[in-house]
């Protein structure tokens, strides 16, 4: 029996469910030696903001417990960079590309949103990115005043009719909240999670091993926490979720689909292991052929509540 | 766009041991780790699976025969203390060979190594393959220093320098280095350098002030090593380039010197 991984997101058809997390897989081709792109349900852009940016100073990254500290700073060339020179690269990979933006003000957001607008022919979808936590304007800090958020969904929304999810994370506060807010704009999924401010410190310099005091921790080490926002919000808004947060074997990706996931997006552990979606991919079918699934659908959202099952005893 | 890719395979260890106080050597064998490889290039490697060291680590490639592939690594930090534990026999994962070695060809020049410490392994490979003039060492004492038989296969001079004068000239190893280019014609030599980034820093302060021309291994902490994460960042008069790809070897005429 072949096992069926197709996914359905409302207008979009992907062969498989595995993506992989803005920013884990390069900007083109970076992991065509070790990975065929062409075999990933999407592929997740790295944020692209209106202007040029060179990020943050170095380092950048730091190993902490199962995962990674980054403050890398959105660094990428730019959209007018993206448009011309990337484009027509992802055009001919022929794979559903969800681009991912972010903007410094609210006019920014509409210029992004306008410009995949007029690339509907390769751009699937976008994923506005809600919150960085190394930035400063359109970062998560600045998104805290959550009217801003607002603006900022506002102005994609009005900028393009294309699928469009938001990035969030716990960072921005009550992530319910915001979900339900945004939602109401016309947002048509939610991306689960961004990384979490974390530090590492020095000890005998007492400085940050970072150049900067914070950045966002990914890895497995904030899987349960992505796990438990996916799992909520999906129950409490029922709307396509793609799931990030230490994705980084099938039985993680199992775990995201089980309780809902619609797209699983592997990031941190591309960098650890460049096969790793092909390897989830293969899992995920093996697994349904032992299930006896026909399709990964019946796996999604199966998760069955202890919490529920101990209501229902008491009636 | 399109650049050269590695390989990412799992390998079995042939030998891993302590050579003398400092160092310790990794060998195996691979046909495709052992391709075409470049001093300077470097292997990313998975110590363990699972989390724990999670992220892979860099090692500059010290000595390709063949297949064989050697490495020389000092025991620095967690992954290279877990690395050190591991047995003939035992796997390791390992992409390479990955990012821009240095130059072969270097214009009817004369090579001049400037290598301290992490540094040395790589030059040594480099003085393994090409004529080189000098290869000069420095380390803080005679403790530090490679293995003699190590060294009898380096086409070159082999100059040493202590910070304690417990074996060759006292002092840093850019004493050595400015007695060469004071003595005799510097626009003869080409430099190329790799160890700890102050020693680099002077060795490249003597050759802009002799107006020598060279490379330098320029390294960050990374995390991919294939050009994905942006993390290892080096500033060029280009602006940022990653050091896993268009590096770690730079020329001195592109490093911002921070």
């Amino acid at each position: 029996m072949k096992a069926d991984l197709t996914t359905h997101i409302k207008s979009l058809t992907l062969k498989n469910p595995i993506t992989v997390a803005s920013g884990t897989f390069g900007t083109t081709d970076e992991y065509s030696g070790y990975v065929d792109p062409k075999k990933l349900g999407a592929i997740i852009t790295k944020t692209i903001t209106v202007k040029p940016r060179a990020g943050n100073p170095m380092p950048r990254i730091c190993e902490t417990s199962a995962g990674m500290l980054n403050a890398i700073g959105l660094q990428n060339k730019g959209l007018e960079d993206f448009l011309e020179h990337k484009i027509p690269y992802f055009k001919k990979l022929g794979v559903p590309l969800i681009v991912s933006i972010a903007g410094e003000t609210t006019a920014e957001f509409t210029e992004l949103a306008k410009a995949f607008e007029a690339h509907r022919d390769v751009v699937s979808a976008l994923e506005i990115n809600l919150s960085c936590p190394n930035v400063e304007g359109g970062g998560v800090n600045f998104m805290k005043k959550q009217e801003r958020i607002l603006e900022a969904v506002k102005s994609v929304r009005e900028g393009t009719g294309l699928l469009t999810f938001a990035k969030l994370s716990p960072e921005l506060g009550d992530v319910s909240a915001i979900a339900g807010t945004i939602l109401k704009q016309g947002i048509d999924g939610l991306s689960l999670i961004n990384t979490l401010r974390g530090m590492s410190v020095d000890i005998r310099s007492r400085r940050s091993k970072l150049a900067k005091d914070f950045g966002g921790l990914s890895g497995p080490a904030i899987k349960p926490v992505a796990l438990r926002y996916v799992y909520q919000l999906k129950k409490e808004f029922g709307v396509p979720v793609i799931a990030s947060g230490g994705i980084s074997n099938v039985k993680d990706a199992l775990e995201f689909l089980i309780v809902g996931a619609d797209l699983l997006a592997v990031g941190t552990a591309n960098f650890v292991e460049p096969g790793a979606t092909q390897a989830i991919i293969d899992g995920l079918a093996a697994f349904c052929r032992k299930e006896g699934l026909r399709n990964i659908g019946g796996l999604r959202g199966s998760y069955k509540s202890a919490e529920e099952k101990v209501s229902g005893c008491k009636l | 766009m399109s650049h050269s890719k590695g390989s990412d395979e799992i390998l079995t260890i042939l030998a891993n041991g302590k050579i003398n106080e400092k160092y310790y050597k990794l060998i195996f064998s691979s046909p495709k780790l052992s391709r075409g490889v470049v001093p300077g290039q470097f292997l990313h490697m998975k110590i363990t699976q699972g989390n724990d060291p999670y992220l892979r680590r860099p090692f500059s490639y010290y000595r390709v025969t063949g297949q064989k592939v050697e490495v020389l690594y000092e025991v620095l930090g967690y992954g290279t203390q877990v690395l050190c534990q591991k047995k003939k026999g035992e796997k390791l994962k390992a992409m390479g060979p990955l990012g821009k070695g240095f130059s072969a060809k270097i214009d009817k020049k004369k090579r001049i190594l400037v290598a301290g410490g992490v540094g040395v392994p790589p030059l040594v490979f480099l003085a393994e393959k090409y004529p080189t003039e000098y290869l000069l060492i420095g380390t803080k004492s005679k403790a530090e220093l490679m293995p003699r038989r190590e060294l009898k296969r380096a086409k070159a001079k082999v100059l040493y320098s202590t910070e304690d004068g417990s074996f060759g000239t006292k002092g840093r190893v850019t004493l050595l280095l400015e007695k060469i280019l004071a003595d005799q014609d510097p626009d003869e030599f080409f430099i190329q350098t790799c160890g700890p980034k102050p020693m680099m820093q002077a060795v490249i302060t003597l050759a802009r002030k002799y107006g020598v021309e060279g490379e330098a291994s320029w390294d960050e902490s990374m995390a991919c090593g294939v050009g994905a994460c942006l993390g290892c960042m080096v500033e060029t008069v280009a602006g940022r380039v990653r050091a896993c790809v268009e590096g770690p070897v730079i020329p001195f005429k592109d490093l911002v010197i921070p």
